[in-house]
């Protein structure tokens, strides 16, 4: 009997979504979970850009403009926070929602009651966080690295930092957990591990590494609450504490955390430019293979961000060559993906655009990580607008122009319409070149030795920095065209079920738009894949 | 619930407390470094 009962209650197809505002807080489905996530990402996305702008506003010309410069600092810091944990990461934990279980032939995540927790766990964080803004003393204004003893000057702040950390933490550990516990129990009865698409693996790669390092960070600030409420020296001088032993702690979550950002994105692009080349993936194994690599390597390479602090020779000639070695498998997909695409048959539609500029401009990201981990040149750089330009790089062009991608790649299959294809195309351009107009100059900047961080600058700064400006204020109109392209998705033309010519995978065998509930019985995935071919 | 689903929902279950475990052990382990550091 309780069987049958069981049976019959997981049996959805008989209805739809629930009506109003409880569908959305109640929702335990994977793709209203995905959409919350990727609304809940933008919002953030533009929350952080508003704070960009700001900076770059008040860096328009040399002397102190618009803010002061305590705001400043709460700027840079709350715009890092924002935009690493309220947007990049949200973002491709809502494509994962979305996309795993159609790609897997999955029904659902397999814990979705836990995955409506870790999406509604973050609006709470970030409320804390934001709200922070206007309490005395301020936002928190130590930048986004929480370094000890600055840290603790936190006004009021403090405690809502910590605790919105932890939440964040909580939320992606709690994600992690549902992706990894998804890919290897649910996958369809065919569906072998190495047969599994390039996003489903890069993500499997990423859940293993947020739940190694999330926990880190999480007792990181932990150790910070007790240092300043409860009388431990972890990272207090005075008391014999160390605060070096912060920073090797921040970064050991903080490196791999840059590979938690940009593995799902070359995940994304994996997927995007075999569709459009007309190919299959050149070289999926070992595609496979060099992002577990990076993945391993990103645990050892910690201390190239804190060569500055003085450490053993042999302490940086290891996490130099540890570092460099990282070019070695990212190299490996920088060549499959032109392999996959040489000889193909390529038309460039939006998402082929945007994928292609990833390949390009996250490379100028890749090499300027390469001049950063050669430890005595990284001494010159340190500290400088050169390691801005280098990880704006990667995560700009990088991760977000995979976000925009995967978000004009997978639209119509959510939306069941087709994009404006020329506003998309218009929403490529402009961004492109807004965004080199932006980060290339900081390259320059960072060589003649402006600091990162700063209000106010000498005046020999002046040009590149106007330059930046201009750039950054263009970037962030061109990000009104995708709202447009948003909000007038469902206008298009009907979309198919296949979308694009030649896409491969289980997610386009199903409707579009995708039906509320997929795959209640587990599909046959070889058998989709052939009918492809 | 067939004999599947219920080997299914054991594996879940079981993968899900690995997780959570690995998570707890990296979240204390990091902490008990700083106290044996201290």
């Amino acid at each position: 009997m309780t069987s049958a009962v069981t049976d019959t209650h997981d049996n959805h197809d008989d209805h739809g979504p629930a009506k109003g505002l409880t569908r959305w807080l109640y929702t335990t489905n994977h793709k209203d979970i995905g959409t919350m996530y990727l609304i809940f990402s933008l919002i953030m996305f533009f929350v952080g850009g508003s704070m960009a702008l700001v900076i770059r506003s008040e860096l328009f010309s040399p002397g102190l403009q618009f803010v002061h410069p305590e705001f400043f600092n709460q700027m840079t810091t709350m715009h890092a926070l924002v935009m690493v944990f309220g947007a990049v990461m949200p973002a491709f934990v809502g494509l994962a929602n979305w996309m795993i279980p159609m790609m897997i032939g999955a029904p659902d995540m397999a814990l979705p009651r836990m995955n409506n927790w870790s999406f509604w766990i973050l609006p709470v964080a970030f409320g804390i966080l934001i709200s922070t803004l206007f309490m005395p003393g301020g936002a928190p204004a130590s930048g986004w690295t929480m370094y000890p003893p600055l840290v603790l000057q936190t006004g009021d702040a403090f405690p809502f930092l910590i605790f919105s950390v932890h939440l964040m933490g909580l939320s992606s550990i709690m994600g992690a957990i549902n992706i990894i516990v998804t890919i290897l129990n649910m996958r369809a009865p065919d569906m072998w591990l190495l047969k599994m698409p390039m996003f489903v693996w890069t993500w499997l790669i990423t859940a293993y590494l947020l739940i190694a390092v999330m926990p880190v960070l999480a007792g990181a600030v932990t150790m910070l609450l007790t240092d300043q409420f409860f009388g431990t020296s972890f990272f207090l001088a005075a008391g014999g504490g160390d605060p070096v032993m912060f920073q090797h702690i921040f970064w050991f979550f903080g490196h791999p955390e840059v590979y938690i950002m940009i593995l799902p994105a070359f995940g994304v692009v994996s997927e995007i430019i075999p569709t459009f080349s007309r190919k299959p993936l050149f070289g999926h194994d070992s595609m496979v293979y060099a992002a577990s690599a990076i993945a391993f390597l990103s645990f050892i390479v910690w201390a190239h961000h804190m060569f500055t602090v003085g450490m053993p020779l042999s302490g940086q000639l290891f996490f130099m060559f540890a570092t460099m070695l990282i070019a070695v498998p990212t190299g490996v997909k920088i060549f499959n993906w032109v392999g996959t695409m040489w000889r193909g048959a390529m038309t460039f539609e939006t998402p082929m655009l945007f994928s292609l500029a990833f390949v390009f401009l996250f490379t100028i990201g890749g090499f300027s990580g390469l001049m950063l981990a050669i430890a005595p040149a990284d001494i010159q750089y340190h500290d400088t607008y050169f390691v801005v330009a280098h990880f704006h790089y990667v995560l700009v062009p990088g991760s977000i122009f995979a976000l925009m991608a995967a978000a004009y790649y997978w639209l119509p299959k959510w939306t069941g319409h087709m994009y404006n294809e020329a506003a998309g195309k218009l929403h490529f351009w402009t961004s492109t070149i807004f965004v080199n107009l932006t980060f290339f100059p900081m390259h320059f900047l960072g060589l003649a030795g402006m600091p990162r961080r700063i209000p106010d600058y000498s005046t020999q700064f002046a040009d590149f920095n106007w330059m930046a400006s201009v750039g950054a204020i263009g970037f962030g109109l061109s990000q009104l065209i995708f709202v447009y392209v948003l909000l007038t998705a469902k206008k298009g033309a009907k979309a198919t079920d296949r979308v694009w010519e030649m896409p491969r995978g289980l997610e386009w065998t199903v409707p579009s738009p995708a039906p509320y509930h997929t795959f209640d019985t587990p599909p046959k995935a070889r058998v989709a894949q052939e009918s492809f071919e | 619930m067939t004999p599947e689903n219920s080997e299914q929902r054991r594996n879940i279950r079981r993968t899900a407390l690995l997780m959570t475990a690995i998570a707890v052990a990296f979240y204390l382990g990091f902490i008990l470094m700083g106290v044996l550091r201290a």
